[in-house]
């Protein structure tokens, strides 16, 4: 453990501070990240290490012209060796860029231990191209034999994938060229690359100086490897800055990005998406399609079928492959550029790394990614220009209307395309930080004339008339000729990458870090705006209720990441019963959840919603769907509200309820009721009965000395008797339940059968005896009117509604307590888990104010009888009259067991009270505290969502 | 005064693809391009009309369509006067596309914005494209709305000017005149329209109210 994490063990304000800091990489992930190697890659081993390069020069295939020095010696470079399943990656000791191997263990012919001048133990290594690496392990000799142990077993565990190799060779450019030049092969074809093969390649060849460069990366290539054996030296690094010549470009940018790794451990990947998904359509595929004929229209592969399908292909293939993203207008003007110097399969590679790893989130479906780097940007220029800023902001001028297709579409629509693939050139080389580093560089060159510019309008003129004229002098009034010389383009390379080098990844990650919660916070404000205005029209729920559910929905799918758009925002049978349970109080898990026949009951019923809710039949909720259904479980209507139960039942819609569907019914009823009939709620009714004995107590106490509301004086020590109101219900609720069953049962029609069933043909029993038995039985089944098979009955509609009206209890509960019992106007606060659920005295102390109304009632007819005399039932209520709050608490605690420290609060905060409460005031707003806390919450979170 | 220049900020709101950018290029350059390339972002363009002898220049912010570009939109109708809303007479989606952004509008951008609902694509109808959303929908829904309701075509340059005009004549003169006193000062010394002024037109007409 780490001493940072043994310090936060002691000090939780420490996880505060943790927050304010980058989210650090594992030190794999920082690799893989460092070197653009596949997710896999993990490091196996590492070691230190000396390592020599020596070149395939001198075995007899001589060639004719080179200028070959012959490297007998070579430098030895010093620092350290990794292992990983698939490559092994060696990096300079003192200077990380001066020397980087990344060598795809495919490409090793033979390894044989070197005979070693010294003591120390060596490797050779000797690749397919003759190349040889010279590894002499520093460190104690059995870590050295460890190392080449662990690669032997990897080598040999990759002799399926090294079978690749010779067929991946062949579509490299590099091995191409050195194959021409040094082996001297006349009839070998030119690798399949991009579309610049046949429609020429953006840009002047002669001015790009195409030949020179390309002779400069042949010699590279030979002396330093190439494609999945490449030492990266700085002349590797300079090469890219003088420009990739465009035949070698495609395979660069694969290199640098690492999408030719990814491209060769997953040989055949591509086409088979292709395959799997052909004919396939989705929404990405429409916007795909909408886009075709516009990416680079100009460039003239693309006015061609051929083009068409090439960009077809690999934006489909992409957004089969990570359907999160799926398709993001500029993707197909950058995928564009890429087929112009890639091949399909090249291209969809690159791509997926610069959606992965070089600008996460830039294309997601909220793009968060893009609107966090567009706020970082503006960090940027605060921080470095901050004349222009301030010029900016008083002017209201919008920066990311220019720089936003900056870094969406990697400059490739907004320079001309042969300056654009120059800057995605060293992007692909240094990631990301490019983008702010030529986009700083764009403004500070043009800060004068910006700040000539009074709006948008004239801003956007600025730029893009720079960007027209990046091929020009950048000093045409210069007297020397060589300063005359230097292009704006050229002048725009050296402002970025030497005067904003100081602009570092590391910044980057550290901004984004700091601005990523308003972002985050902007979007799903966003989302949750546009979402409830789309909703289906609703009658019972409020606007403010809509929000509630909103938030509950996606609080409850844990997987959906609003703000980053990934993830499924359907919820699922399980999700639903955690999501309902939330705020419905029949839906509260509680002790008799451990019961499993209740516990299957209680899951039967939440099935029939769930499938009753699901319009589209998927086996899984929109939020829609959820809204629309709430809504309908909340009508105040109270017959509508008998019917919307009575058609959970009645699944095939056909009016009426068979015997089967009636017991499923009651059993559903018994489910949701079980809350009031174990006495964890009261309803209404027990409610009233409360307050009316309250109410008596008091005037009992007061006499005739209450006139006024002022007057009114709680007796000390009040309590309720729960046990007798909790008894009183629960009978009341099991009278109900057995009611409703036999009068289902009284009620329901015959059915008109064509003949009698005979249950006594159906044996094939002869004994005499059995057939009295059994006859006996059916006598016994038959008189039971709900059991007996014989005459099946079913129940309609109108029937059900009446059965349900003859009982107080059921009635009240359609047309109150159900709809009361769901909490949709509560604002769920995700911290506080424990949330108040609402029991016996949580709403009677709410209720507070009734309370004092029912006294005020009484009082007025006390005082208009002038006479006491009417309490002639003494409350049972107020009878065990308790002294001690120690007793009160006891009371209330065993009353509900299962919330013991709300109910000491709430006890405390109110009853407490109530002992000296002269005034009503007093005793109308206690009760409401923990209610008005709420709603100030709710409120506070109003604003920020507004905000 | 027949030399007052009003500004209208207007913002083009619609579906991807249904001819936003061409009907801006159209009334900005009267011109028509087959194949134009999404708008990333967001574009901006001005053209200045004489209505009525009153000059009016538009500044006009044209939008990306991708739905997951919306997140973006309100950056763009702040602030806005007019609004576009852009469907496709060919493609139904993006008319219920067109639904969602006028409430949005009505919900989020300022009170008296002016908006026009615009039915792009009547060249194709000529064509072998076929009507998919009826003048009728278009008309009730503008109606329902409060909404100018025109239906044109991008590519013949039908109807097109009549929007943008449609418009300019909507746009409260009071609002205007507030406007022209604000930019008459700004005009004396600088040939250009500043849509900053124009918004702090109070302030400016303080300080000089001689």
């Amino acid at each position: 453990m780490s001493f940072f994490d043994t310090l936060r063990q002691k000090a939780p304000f420490l996880d505060k501070l943790a927050d304010t800091f980058t989210p650090t990489l594992t030190r794999d992930e920082k690799f893989r990240l460092k070197y653009k190697l596949p997710a896999n890659e993990n490091i196996l081993d590492d070691t230190n290490a000396e390592v020599s390069f020596a070149t395939p020069n001198g075995n007899g295939k001589e060639h004719s012209d080179m200028t070959n020095k012959g490297r007998k010696t070579a430098y030895v470079f010093s620092g350290r060796l990794f292992l990983t399943p698939h490559f092994l990656v060696f990096r300079d000791a003192f200077d990380h860029s001066s020397c980087v191997l990344i060598l795809n263990i495919s490409t090793i012919k033979r390894v044989e231990r070197s005979p070693s001048e010294s003591y120390e133990f060596a490797l050779l290594v000797t690749l397919y191209s003759g190349a040889k690496v010279l590894i002499q392990f520093i460190g104690i000799r059995y870590r050295s034999e460890q190392f080449c142990n662990k690669l032997k077993s990897n080598l040999k565990q990759n002799i399926p994938n090294a079978k690749a190799l010779t067929a991946f060779l062949e579509t490299s450019y590099s091995e191409f060229l050195i194959a021409k030049n040094i082996l001297g092969k006349k009839d070998i074809t030119v690798p399949r690359a991009g579309l610049g093969q046949h429609f020429k390649y953006p840009g002047n060849p002669t001015m790009a100086k195409e030949k020179a460069k390309l002779r400069l990366w042949f010699d590279y290539f030979r002396q330093n490897g190439r494609n999945l054996a490449v030492v990266q030296t700085p002349m590797f690094r300079k090469l890219i800055r003088i420009g990739v010549p465009n035949r070698m470009r495609g395979e660069i940018w694969e290199l640098c990005s690492g999408a030719m790794y990814l491209r060769y451990a997953n040989v055949g990947e591509y086409e088979k998406i292709l395959i799997d998904n052909a004919g396939k359509t989705s929404q990405a595929i429409d916007e795909i399609e909408k886009d075709l004929k516009r990416s680079l229209p100009e460039y003239s592969a693309y006015q061609t079928e051929e083009g068409i399908q090439r960009l077809r292909n690999v934006l489909t293939a992409y957004s089969w492959k990570n359907p999160d993203v799926g398709y993001c207008q500029a993707m197909n003007i950058v995928v564009a550029g890429f087929l112009i110097f890639m091949s399909e399969e090249q291209a969809f590679w690159c791509l997926c790394n610069l959606c992965d790893i070089y600008v996460p989130g830039y294309y997601s479906k909220t793009m968060y990614g893009t609107l966090l780097d567009q706020r970082v940007f503006e960090s940027f220029v605060e921080d470095r220009m901050p004349v222009l800023w301030e010029y900016i902001v008083q002017h209201d001028i919008q920066i990311s209307v220019v720089s936003l297709p900056w870094f969406l579409s990697l400059f490739s629509t907004s320079m001309p395309l042969e300056y654009a693939v120059r800057i995605m050139d060293i992007f692909f080389m240094n990631g990301s930080i490019t983008l702010f580093q030529v986009a700083l560089a764009v403004l500070k060159i043009n800060a004068d004339d910006i700040l000539q510019a009074d709006d948008d309008g004239m801003f956007i003129a600025i730029i893009k008339h720079y960007f027209q004229t990046l091929g020009q002098s950048a000093h045409p009034d210069s007297s020397d000729i060589k300063y005359r010389q230097i292009t704006k383009f050229q002048e725009l390379l050296v402002t970025a990458f030497k005067e904003f080098s100081v602009i570092t990844e590391e910044m980057a990650m550290q901004a984004r870090h700091k601005y990523e919660k308003g972002i985050f916070q902007n979007i799903e404000t966003f989302m949750k705006r546009t979402q409830l205005r789309h909703m289906p029209k609703t009658f019972n729920l409020s606007s403010d209720n809509l929000s509630n559910i909103y938030d509950m929905f996606y609080q409850s799918i844990e997987t959906y990441k609003i703000s980053m758009g990934t993830g499924s925002s359907n919820m699922g049978f399980e999700v639903f019963i955690q999501f309902l349970s939330k705020f419905c109080d029949s839906c509260r898990p509680f002790e008799k959840e451990n019961d499993p026949a209740f516990r299957k009951q209680k899951r039967n019923f939440l099935q029939r919603l769930f499938d009753n809710w699901d319009s589209a039949h998927i086996g899984e909720l929109t939020l829609n769907d959820v809204v629309t259904g709430l809504d309908k479980l909340l009508t105040v209507d109270l017959l509508q509200a008998i019917n919307y139960f009575f058609s959970l039942y009645d699944t095939d819609g056909d009016g009426e309820l068979h015997r089967e569907e009636v017991l499923q019914l009651s059993e559903g009823l018994l489910l949701l009721t079980e809350p009031w009939k174990s006495g964890r709620y009261v309803d209404l009714l027990t409610k009233k009965c409360i307050e009316d004995d309250i109410a008596e107590n008091i005037i009992k106490e007061n006499g005739e000395e209450i006139v006024t509301m002022n007057q009114i004086e709680l007796p000390t020590g009040v309590t309720i008797d729960e046990e007798k109101y909790k008894a009183e219900q629960a009978e009341r609720y099991l009278k109900a339940a057995s009611n409703f069953l036999q009068r289902s049962f009284e009620y329901a029609k015959a059915v008109e059968l064509a003949e009698e069933i005979n249950l006594i043909d159906l044996s094939d029993d002869e004994d005499e005896e059995n057939h009295a038995a059994k006859l006996k039985r059916l006598e016994s089944i038959r008189a039971n009117p709900a059991l007996d098979p014989t005459h099946p009955k079913v129940i309609d509609l109108a029937t059900f509604r009446m059965i349900i009206l003859a009982d107080e209890t059921y009635e009240l509960f359609f047309s109150n307590t159900l709809r009361s019992s769901i909490h949709v106007d509560e604002h769920i606060n995700v911290n506080n888990k424990n949330k108040v659920l609402r029991s016996m005295f949580d709403g009677i102390l709410a209720d507070g104010k009734r309370v004092a109304e029912q006294v005020r009632r009484r009082v007025d007819s006390v005082a208009t009888r002038n006479s006491i005399t009417s309490a002639e039932s003494t409350p049972t209520a107020a009878a065990s009259s308790t002294t001690t709050k120690e007793e009160k608490y006891d009371d209330l605690d065993d009353f509900t067991s299962d919330h013991q420290s709300e109910h000491e609060e709430l006890l405390q905060s109110s009853w407490f009270e109530i002992d000296d409460a002269n005034e009503t005031n007093a005793m109308q707003e206690r009760p409401f505290e923990p209610l008005s806390a709420n709603t100030s919450e709710k409120k506070s979170n109003l604003i920020e969502f507004e905000a | 005064m027949n030399t007052s220049i009003t500004s209208i900020k207007l913002v083009l709101l619609g579906e991807a693809a249904v001819g936003k950018s061409s009907v801006v290029l159209r009334f900005v350059s009267n011109d028509f391009a087959e194949n134009k390339e999404p708008t990333i972002g967001a574009a901006f363009l001005t053209q200045r009309v004489t209505i009525n002898e009153h000059t009016v220049k538009f500044e006009i912010w044209d939008t990306a369509g991708q739905e997951r570009f919306a997140s973006l939109a309100p950056m763009y109708y702040r602030n806005a006067q007019a609004a576009l809303v852009v469907y496709d007479v060919t493609k139904p989606q993006s008319f219920i596309k067109a639904r969602h952004w006028v409430k949005e509008l009505h919900e989020q951008a300022s009170k008296d914005i002016i908006i026009a609902l615009v039915g792009n694509k009547i060249d194709m109808l000529q064509e072998d494209g076929e009507r998919k959303v009826a003048r009728e929908e278009g008309e009730k829904l503008a109606e329902e709305n409060g909404l100018l309701f025109f239906e044109t075509s991008a590519k013949t340059g039908e109807n097109v000017n009549n929007v943008f005009l449609g418009i300019g004549e909507k746009i409260p003169l009071k609002n205007a005149e507030e406007q022209n006193n604000a930019n008459n000062e700004r005009e004396s010394n600088n040939q250009r329209v500043d849509l900053n002024a124009a918004n702090n037109g109070a302030s400016a007409n303080s300080g000089c109210s001689c």
